[in-house]
């Protein structure tokens, strides 16, 4: 067993990236698999936030890279999936205290007996995102349907194969179709005919992300299907897994009613 | 609890179990004598976990592994190795052991532990018996150390850290985590105006408050009561 490395990046900040790694871990081990997330946002982590995770931390990245305390010691469990861990960034220091052949090495350490680990990347084009896409075996940009995140995601995406780790695959995050029917959104071919990337995922926005972050606990753990962002982050964890899983349909007629359907009654 | 017999090995009671301390002589002798000790005690060592001492002495992994299964057969733990040479450290490391006691200031290898220097911060200003006053409101990403009492007049935010070797008072808010008796002092306490933290430690316990925990605000204390922390309210005594 060696474990696959994916890095969630985006170059733009706030584009969800967190938001997707928790999700996408949370996901990947309720399929079964073992799953480490990384926190690489050194000195503004997250990660442990979105998990519920934050009272639980005693060692960190920064402390293992250090040689503070065994890899083991600052693996957290989760506390609702049996397999799955988080390794949070230090909140007190800065991306210099890790280095690319740092994260290669952690990863290297964990591949033996791990299935998947997620690396949450965090903004930017310096050092913090090349410590999160060193070891990376597949990275996944995330992009929101507007110009300014796409713009980044185009200059992320060339860094990612001067880099020689391309492909990277697309993340489309908080679409609205009502929006784009108006001609107000992007719609995902416009995005798709400048980034010209494979696409792995496509998450509607959806306003239970703001209440699941808030509770520390992932939206995937709840229950709802049809198409909402839950269902649309379980897709992606089986796409990840090699599995053909055909896209959500978000097309207008008859698919708003469906949707709107869904926000309102489906939980 | 120190039981020294004539063969020279000594059994210790510690806060974790027991500690074995292996006696000179051959190898092979000293494990015929730990067999025998440890048979001749087996009732009452029992289910104990052990930490085991080897000092200078060069044990390679199948030694260790045999001293392992040893304490097996006699229904003990081995869960520590502790060795002054680091081949030994490895070998121990190779077999899952632990190589240092919990709580203890040292690294893996039995390195004193430097204590992180408070980086890019503005020297603070101590006063009386080093204590460390601080008066303003500490942000996330702010860590605070000291070898003293650590006082705040302002709040300690969640992602903030105050770690000190004394006892720690916020005249505040205290959201964030806090380390008291970071050196090792269990009496070392935590207080603050709404103790509500992200995390407390105090000496090597760690606590985590309760989800169900119900918002008090009123002062409250952190104390180290029957090897727990405990949070109460606060009574001037």
């Amino acid at each position: 067993m060696s474990a696959k490395v994916i890095t969630v990046t985006s170059g733009k900040g706030g584009v969800g990236k967190t938001t997707i790694s928790a999700n996408l871990a949370t996901a990947l081990a309720m399929l079964g698999k073992r799953v480490v997330a990384i926190d690489a946002d050194i000195g503004l982590r997250n990660l442990d936030v979105v998990m519920g995770l934050e009272n639980r931390i005693v060692y960190d990245l920064v402390d293992v890279v250090e040689g503070r305390c065994r890899l083991r010691q600052a693996m957290i469990k989760d506390k609702r999936q049996p397999e799955l861990y988080l390794i949070p960034a230090a909140q007190t220091r800065d991306k210099m205290a890790v280095s690319p052949s740092d994260m290669i090495l952690v990863c290297d350490q964990l591949r033996p007996e791990i299935d998947y680990i997620l690396i949450d990347s965090p903004a930017g084009i310096e050092r913090g995102f090349r410590n999160a896409i060193a070891p990376a075996d597949q990275v996944l940009v995330v992009t929101n349907p507007e110009v300014s995140s796409v713009r980044d995601a185009d200059r992320i995406i060339g860094l990612i194969e001067a880099e020689e780790k391309g492909p990277a695959h697309l993340i489309i995050n908080r679409l609205k179709p009502e929006m784009v029917a108006r001609g107000d959104m992007l719609s995902i071919a416009d995005v798709l005919d400048i980034l010209a990337i494979p696409l792995i995922g496509i998450i509607p926005e959806d306003e239970n992300i703001l209440v699941s972050t808030n509770q520390g606990m992932p939206l995937v753990m709840s229950s709802t299907n049809g198409v909402s962002a839950s269902q649309a982050f379980r897709n992606v964890a089986l796409r990840l897994t090699g599995q053909d899983v055909p896209f959500m349909d978000f097309s207008q007629k008859p698919g708003l009613r469906g949707w709107l359907k869904n926000l309102i009654g489906g939980r | 609890m120190t039981h020294r017999t004539e063969t020279g090995i000594s059994i210790k009671g510690i806060r974790d179990g027991l500690l074995v301390t292996l006696g000179d002589g051959e190898y092979a002798d000293v494990l015929v004598r730990l067999d025998a000790e440890l048979a001749e005690k087996q009732e009452f060592l029992q289910g104990s976990r052990i930490a085991l001492a080897v000092g200078q002495r060069p044990l390679q992994r199948q030694q260790l592994s045999e001293i392992q299964q040893l304490f097996a057969r006699h229904r003990l733990l081995l869960w520590t190795v502790l060795a002054d040479a680091d081949d030994t450290k490895t070998a121990a490391r190779e077999l899952e052991l632990a190589t240092r006691l919990p709580g203890s200031q040292t690294d893996l290898d039995g390195k004193q532990l430097q204590t992180p220097l408070p980086d890019r911060q503005p020297a603070p200003t101590p006063i009386g018996t080093g204590a460390l006053l601080l008066k303003e409101t500490l942000r996330s990403g702010r860590a605070v150390y000291h070898e003293g009492a650590i006082i705040i007049l302002g709040d300690v935010n969640p992602g903030a850290e105050v770690i000190a070797a004394g006892d720690v008072i916020v005249w505040g808010r205290l959201r964030g985590l806090v380390h008291a008796g970071a050196l090792g002092d269990e009496t070392a306490v935590i207080c603050a105006l709404d103790l509500n933290p992200t995390q407390l430690r105090i000496a090597d316990q760690i606590a985590i408050p309760p989800e169900t925990r119900r918002r008090k605000s009123e002062p409250e204390q952190a104390v180290i009561r029957d090897g727990q922390i405990t949070a109460e309210a606060w009574h001037s005594r």
